[in-house]
């Protein structure tokens, strides 16, 4: 009863969603990775280590872009999603400082 | 495994649209992803042998050099050096004049030298034959044309394309979830209209689900790597170096000075033991940056390049300038992402994998083929007992003959601008925009045929078509056999018998499926997919079932 309840609450929302993933979903993924460029092994100037970084950034996007319908509501994936980019992107703005 | 009602139903509208809309680009390019795991074969099938310089012994290549350096000097900027003897390769040294970008230049010439007999310099400029290289691009670009900044527009669109093929990717495994363990392996064949092949995307879908996940990704990341680089630039590295290079040579050496090849084969021998040397290329050889650039391959390594990896030397010097492609010495990171590199091209493992991957990439056009007849049958209106068959959905309309137009159309496109290459240049001349031409054509005739007639009709007719244009394969050759003049010829090596066996093999399923789409056109219900009873005049649309 209760998972129903909790199930029914979860709204499809397409174009926020999407537009979560799609936009909040790259952000997100960028600044993972760039923080895994900083603070990984081998730091920042780790031999062709940037291409690594740039292919990293596939994945995490599509796994973020992929569980954002998981989300109930596309104002929470906007907001939950926009919070976490601002999040990982101050803390590598302090990194980079 | 359970999963709540409604996420499986968001998930499934997922699937639904992200597989509708990007699924028959991504047919087009699975398809003729399929074939450029034979590019080099598809190239040594249609070289003429008439166009081919005498090779040479490595001893050789110096004299040669040092001719071509002389008497071309723009060919010092860049040139490259040919080590293989097969039929796709014209001469021993070969320069392309200006820019080599990314965009496909059909119509200009190539320039190649050798050595006569007398050791003296013999020379040729040709439009070489880019068949090969159009099928790779249609695989790359899925055939939309328009090269815009750096790159195709179409390589764009396959990377968005490729972006939605993930979401579908996800969600098909989601709502296959709750039912895998009960409903995976089992291939039910005539229970109801539609489960065989609901069972059969399935199946391909799930057993090639690793393949498919290392595809997605790596085309979104051919796609977009420049962009990807660029906002990493701005935000992560902003002024720290990416890449790293070798401390360059101030100098400019004197031309005289490059090392003998025999030398560069020496040094690459112990940088890169048991690997076979294919190509050298030379470039910026007036300047501080000379380098060489040496594609090596090895079917015992991941290599990065679609067929070789790759080292970097200084032609004067000798030193490595770059070895983050050569097998097995690409470091942590390097070594990561070449075998990602090596996981799309099926560049490891030699001819064995080259023929699974042929395999999954036709399965993976499948996937894409049953899943545009999936959501068809789905909206099929089902023919009440009695009644008159219903009037079909335009939009189904539209999309069961853009599936049959654009999927057969395509197929049958290559086809006969493979073999149309051979004739054309036997009764008129060789010319890549002729080759290109036809598949266009083929390829918009044959979506008009899928409108004008109708799915259940021209589906027939292009199986036929796609059928016949793939039998004409081994036909040409057996043709050029008993003709064999120097403008007509069939090269008789194991890579291109490949061709003409592939040719007879898919005759023989297209010419099987039209008998099959056929007979289910005049035996099946008239609310059917491909009863004829549902041509166009009629008003009704053909949606499959089997």
């Amino acid at each position: 009863m209760i998972r129903n309840l909790r199930a029914r609450k979860i709204q499809p929302d397409w174009w926020r969603k999407t537009a979560a993933g799609i936009v909040f979903g790259f952000i997100l993924a960028l600044g993972l990775s760039g923080l895994f460029a900083w603070l990984g092994p081998g730091g920042i100037s780790a031999p062709i280590k940037s291409q690594f970084i740039m292919w990293s950034i596939a994945p995490l996007w599509m796994i973020i872009f992929s569980v954002v319908y998981l989300i109930p509501t596309g104002n929470k994936a906007l907001l939950w999603l926009g919070v976490a980019s601002a999040i990982v992107h101050l803390i590598l703005l302090m990194i980079n400082l | 495994m359970k999963i709540s009602g409604p996420i499986l139903r968001i998930y499934q509208t997922l699937h639904t649209w992200a597989g509708i809309s990007a699924g028959l680009f991504l047919f087009i390019a699975f398809y003729a992803g399929s074939l450029t795991m034979f590019k080099e074969p598809i190239d040594r099938w249609v070289t003429p042998p008439i166009e081919r310089m005498k090779m040479i012994e490595i001893d050789q290549y110096d004299a040669l050099i040092d001719q071509v350096m002389v008497t071309f000097p723009q060919a010092r900027q860049e040139f490259t050096l040919h080590f293989s003897d097969t039929e796709n390769v014209i001469a021993p040294l070969s320069w392309y004049p200006g820019d080599v970008g990314k965009e496909l230049k059909l119509s200009s010439g190539h320039h190649y030298a050798s050595l006569d007999q007398n050791n003296q310099l013999s020379y040729q400029e040709k439009i070489p034959s880019a068949l090969a290289e159009l099928i790779d691009l249609l695989h790359r670009t899925a055939g939309i044309p328009y090269f815009m900044g750096d790159d195709y527009l179409g390589v764009y669109i396959l990377g968005v394309a490729a972006i939605v093929y993930f979401l579908a990717l996800v969600s098909g495994v989601i709502i296959l979830l709750p039912t895998l363990v009960r409903s995976l392996f089992s291939l039910r064949i005539g229970k109801t209209a539609g489960r065989f092949w609901l069972d059969a995307h399935n199946i391909i879908g799930v057993t090639s689900l690793p393949f498919h996940i290392v595809i997605s990704l790596t085309a979104i990341i051919f796609a977009f790597h420049d962009q990807f680089y660029d906002a990493l630039e701005t935000v992560v590295y902003k002024e720290q170096p990416m890449f790293i290079r070798a401390d360059a040579p101030i100098e400019v050496y004197p031309i005289d000075k490059l090392l003998p090849i025999a030398t560069l084969i020496k040094i690459v021998g112990e940088e890169a033991p048991n690997m076979a040397i294919s190509k050298m290329d030379f470039f910026s050889l007036d300047s501080a940056n000379a380098t060489v650039r040496v594609a090596i391959s090895s079917p015992q390594h991941m290599v990065s390049g679609a067929y070789t990896g790759y080292l970097g030397l200084n032609p004067y010097t000798g030193m490595v300038t770059m070895s983050s492609m050569l097998p097995g010495k690409e470091g942590l990171w390097g070594g990561i992402v070449s075998k990602f590199f090596s996981l799309h091209f099926g560049s490891f493992g030699g001819a064995f994998v080259r023929w699974i991957y042929f395999g999954l990439g036709l399965a993976g056009a499948f996937i894409f083929y049953s899943g545009n007849l999936l959501w068809l049958e789905k909206r099929r209106k089902k023919q009440k007992f009695n009644n008159a068959a219903p009037v079909q959905k335009v939009s189904c309309k539209i999309l069961a003959n853009l599936t049959v137009g654009v999927c057969l159309g395509s197929i049958a496109g290559v086809a006969i601008s493979l073999i149309s290459t051979k004739w054309l240049y036997h009764f008129a001349y060789q010319s890549n925009q002729a080759s290109l031409f036809i598949y266009y054509f083929v390829f918009v005739c044959a979506i008009s045929w899928a409108f004008w007639r109708g799915a259940a009709r021209s589906a027939v007719d292009l199986l036929m078509l796609c059928g016949a244009a793939c039998f004409l394969i081994p036909v040409t050759s057996v043709a050029a056999h008993l003709v064999n003049t120097p403008t007509l010829w069939a090269n008789t090596n194991i890579e291109s018998f490949v061709i003409d066996g592939m040719g007879l093999l898919l005759s023989c399923l297209f010419l099987y499926l039209a008998k099959l789409t056929h007979k289910r056109a005049v035996s099946s219900t008239t609310d059917s997919v491909w009863s004829e009873e549902n041509a166009p005049e009629k008003v009704v649309i053909a949606t499959q079932s089997c």
